[in-house]
């Protein structure tokens, strides 16, 4: 058992100092360093952008743009802070700046009214639990993306990239309570359409 | 407010694993004598593993390496600007140090055709020198484009 223990501690020691030796690798530029960040990160960067921008072609652009300031801005990386933050508080950024100019898209944090603050029960919310299923992933990817940014935004990194309700904050760069009302309404918003949905085409 | 109402509003919360452990009691306790929360609870919690588990959209091969190779050259061309500025430096430096010898050699030994040799071959070399940094350079800037 303690054995077990030293080996666990043993193991996360050595990879909290991997992680050292790649962050100041990173600040001195090592090119070999940052294309292997570029090639680890590529999965989950690509789906954050296109979870918020949808077209392909776009998220590609951000993609790059991303990883292109990451490669000019990386001596301003603190090691001593998480790198999968920075990196998405520089697409966040990117991601951001892009929306704001497409016509039909809101930036704003969205309304506390109708729709997105209702919390009402749903009448039949145990059948929900039944029905996530992988089948219904498709169903549940095209109500995700008819969020507002925000909305979509809190919920893949929260969901999809596993991050903790600070790291969010610090990407998004808004306040801990922001981004837990953002969680709330989104998912309560999901809920009661997805029950609805289903309901209406005789899955429940 | 009832319990109910307090509740309610933290079981999105609770599903999303947000709340303090302060929070997350109240939930537990509250969906153990509430059955509309508790179904609740249970349809956001499977929404939530439902988010967990959409399928992952890949990025494009071409698109990672094409990056890969962007990301590199920008890093190769500051490195390059870097050196091509020390080597400026450099060269400045040693300038200066051939012209105050020239100088000193010149009141030294007057005249003399051995001394204009070498002054004519250092200046050839340092145009040679000039004009490899400057085609490697190009070469840089071409693969950047």
């Amino acid at each position: 058992m303690i054995y077990e223990a030293a080996t666990g501690e043993d193991l996360l020691l050595a990879e909290t100092n991997a992680e050292t030796d790649e962050a100041v690798r990173l600040r001195r530029r090592d090119p070999a360093t940052l294309t292997a960040a570029v090639a680890r990160y590529q999965h989950r960067l690509y789906r954050y952008l296109l979870r918020l921008v949808h077209e392909p072609a776009t998220a590609d652009d951000l993609f790059q743009q991303t990883w292109l300031h990451v490669a000019g801005q990386i001596h301003r990386y603190d090691p001593s802070r998480s790198f999968d933050t920075w990196l998405f508080a520089i697409a966040h950024n990117a991601a951001m700046d892009l929306l704001r100019r497409r016509p039909g898209e809101s930036l704003d944090d969205p309304d506390r009214g109708a729709p997105w603050a209702a919390t009402e029960p749903a009448t039949q919310p145990e059948a929900l639990t039944l029905l996530i299923t992988a089948e219904r992933s498709a169903i549940l990817a095209a109500e995700m993306a008819g969020l507002p940014a925000l909305f979509r935004e809190v919920l893949t990194l929260r969901f999809e990239e596993g991050m903790k309700l600070e790291e969010i904050a610090e990407v998004t760069r808004t306040p801990l309570s922001t981004v837990k009302s953002r969680v709330q309404r989104a998912l309560e918003y999901l809920r009661r359409n997805l029950t609805a949905r289903w309901r209406r085409e005789d899955l429940i | 407010m009832t319990p109910h109402e307090t509740i309610r509003p933290l079981l999105a919360l609770s599903a999303a694993g947000l709340l303090d452990p302060e929070g997350e009691r109240q939930v537990r306790e509250h969906v153990r004598v509430c059955p509309e929360c508790a179904a609740a609870l249970g349809g956001l919690a499977a929404l939530a593993a439902g988010l967990g588990a959409l399928p992952s959209p890949k990025p494009p091969a071409a698109l990672v390496a094409r990056t890969q190779t962007r990301v590199a050259a920008q890093l190769a061309g500051r490195r390059d600007r870097r050196s091509g500025m020390l080597l400026a430096l450099a060269g400045c430096a040693c300038g200066w140090v051939v012209s105050l010898a020239a100088w000193s050699a010149w009141d030294a030994l007057g005249a003399n055709p051995a001394l204009l040799i070498w002054l004519e071959f250092s200046t050839v070399l340092a145009g040679v020198t000039a004009a490899a940094v400057i085609r490697r350079r190009r070469r840089l800037e071409r693969s950047l484009e």
